[in-house]
């Protein structure tokens, strides 16, 4: 029990003497595994939708050779991002341009450190995020497709029209999943001198060494961002999908509207005196009085 | 012969090594209401998919208006958005409402102005008899609903033929009427028609030429009055027949 007291009074004194600073490690965490989702999903979305790019026989020769290239080139990045420690990558970027162009390329100072680890996160997300969102693409339908074609859409319009939407709603979850590792493994920057939510903990108790209370606060302080964002995303994915009733267009417009759009080149399809609708348009029209007066007298909205 | 729209010469295609189509030669005319009648199998719905170009053709040609649309180069958009097609599994967008999904072509392929889209696909929309159901999504309606909803989609493109890929297979019996009443008003307004169908009594009621095909061949083809009255050939027959008794 006095453990427990003593466990309380460290992680007070902690917290008075360092909680800006554990602010500030929070802040940078947030807003560097923000911006790098957004911008792995834009990396991700171009690779996805670059390497679905339908090609068949009839393309030409040289369309077919680049879209053939273009795909074993996203699929190395894939690979190569996917296989290899974040970690890794990071020491490989920041201290690789100096190596490599006798430091005319470097990342000097806090915006250097900024950069860089914006960018290994970035591409690190996109690799996984090229994969998920080809998935989502190849999940729809192909049916979407064939619709599409068939009203004469071009690719490009059948992909933003139709497919985009219906993929993009597919790999939220993963775009979720990613934002919350990128919040737990921004904290691998550290490497590169980056000072996020873990970093500020090791410059913590470099000083103190109270490891175990800092811990406690990280550890909350991690989850509590976590299940904020885990909330956040399942809101978002119940908005998107919108309501799940429809309304009946009412009474009135139906009475308005009925045989009042009419074919430039043919007649009203309800007007009984034209001669393609004789005895037939006098039943449908009974049929439509009928389902008006139910839709007038109390059937209940959105049954069908 | 200057009312033919489309014309399919020595159309052939395979599948690996198994030829589902072998040497078709056939046309379809301004205002004919044509179906394919044959068993399962039989290439039916494979040559409506190569006549809009969802399948590539093995070998042979298609004419449209004397213009070869298998080869490289050609614009297949252009003349899909020409050449209609009703689907056996429907096809509606799931991402749109049904007013939505009647619209997006008319504005996207044809470069409509929205409101211009709106009035035409309501005016389909009415003679399908779904305007009540326009902020629904496809979800949330029959199959019978989404299959009425697809021919006013395709109708709103105005085009010049209409292809039905067995439009009624996959609804439940009761629902099967109510899309068929649709199609034979389409047909007795003049609107030229290729119907890939089950529907014995729509081929011979409603269409005015019928195709049999059996292996991947045109085995049979004439007026209804002709194909169901005095069948030809006896495969005709032994498969009419099979209906008579069902």
């Amino acid at each position: 029990m006095d453990k427990l007291a003593k466990l309380v009074t460290d992680i007070g004194k902690l917290w008075a003497n360092y909680s800006g600073a554990y602010f500030t490690g929070i802040q940078n965490t947030l807003i560097l595994a923000v911006a790098a989702t957004l911008a792995g999903c834009l990396i991700g979305l171009l690779c996805g939708v670059l390497n679905t790019i339908p090609y068949t026989k009839n393309d030409h020769p040289v369309k077919r050779f680049f879209l053939k290239l273009l795909r074993v080139l996203i699929r190395i990045y894939v690979e190569v991002f996917r296989g290899t420690p974040m970690v890794l990558q990071a020491v490989f970027i920041f201290y690789g341009l100096p190596y490599f162009t006798d430091g005319a390329v470097a990342f000097k100072g806090m915006a250097g450190i900024w950069t860089a680890a914006l960018i290994v996160v970035s591409i690190n997300t996109g690799a996984y995020m090229a994969e998920s969102v080809r998935g989502g693409i190849i999940s729809i339908d192909p049916g979407q497709t064939e619709g599409a074609k068939a009203i004469g859409m071009t690719h490009v319009q059948t992909m933003v029209n139709v497919i985009m939407p219906q993929a993009l709603r597919n790999i939220i979850p993963q775009i979720g999943n990613n934002f919350i590792i990128n919040i737990k493994d921004t904290s691998v920057m550290f490497v590169i001198g980056f000072v996020e939510f873990f970093a500020t903990h090791r410059n913590i108790v470099g000083v103190n060494l109270l490891y175990f209370p800092s811990a406690v606060i990280e550890m909350v302080g991690y989850l509590t961002l976590t299940l904020l964002a885990s909330f956040g995303l399942r809101w978002l994915e119940k908005w998107l999908d919108g309501d799940d009733n429809y309304e009946l267009v009412s009474e009135d417009s139906l009475a308005m509207s009925a045989g009042t759009y009419s074919h430039p080149s043919r007649k009203t399809p309800f007007d009984e005196n034209s001669k393609e609708f004789s005895a037939k348009a006098q039943l449908e029209k009974e049929k439509r009085e009928r389902t008006r007066q139910a839709l007038k007298f109390g059937r209940p909205k959105g049954d069908r | 012969m200057d009312n033919v729209i489309l014309q399919v010469n020595h159309l052939s295609k395979s599948f690996g090594t198994h030829e589902v189509l072998k040497d078709i030669d056939f046309s379809v005319s301004k205002g004919d209401v044509t179906s394919i009648i044959g068993a399962s199998g039989s290439g039916k719905s494979t040559l409506l998919r190569c006549i809009n170009l969802l399948e590539n053709p093995t070998s042979g040609e298609i004419l449209y208006h004397g213009e070869n649309v298998v080869r490289r180069g050609f614009n297949a958009a252009a003349y899909r958005a020409r050449v209609g097609m009703v689907f056996q599994s429907f096809n509606l967008f799931n991402n749109m409402t049904v007013l939505e999904n009647c619209i997006v072509g008319q504005v996207k392929v044809l470069k409509k102005n929205r409101e211009e889209a709106r009035q035409h696909a309501m005016y389909y929309l009415e003679k399908v008899g779904m305007a009540p159901y326009i902020n629904a999504k496809p979800r949330q309606i029959s199959g019978g609903q989404k299959q009425r909803v697809a021919i006013a989609r395709a109708l709103a493109m105005d085009p010049e033929v209409l292809l039905f890929d067995e439009p009624t297979s996959a609804l439940d019996p009761e629902m099967v009427g109510e899309v068929l009443t649709v199609m034979q008003s389409l047909a007795q307004e003049g609107i030229t028609m290729l119907v890939v169908t089950h529907e014995m009594a729509f081929a011979r009621d409603v269409s005015n030429r019928v195709v049999y095909m059996n292996q991947g061949v045109i085995c049979e083809e004439g007026t209804p009055a002709e194909v169901f009255g005095n069948p030809q050939k006896q495969e005709t027959r032994d498969f009419l027949a099979r209906f008579r008794n069902n």
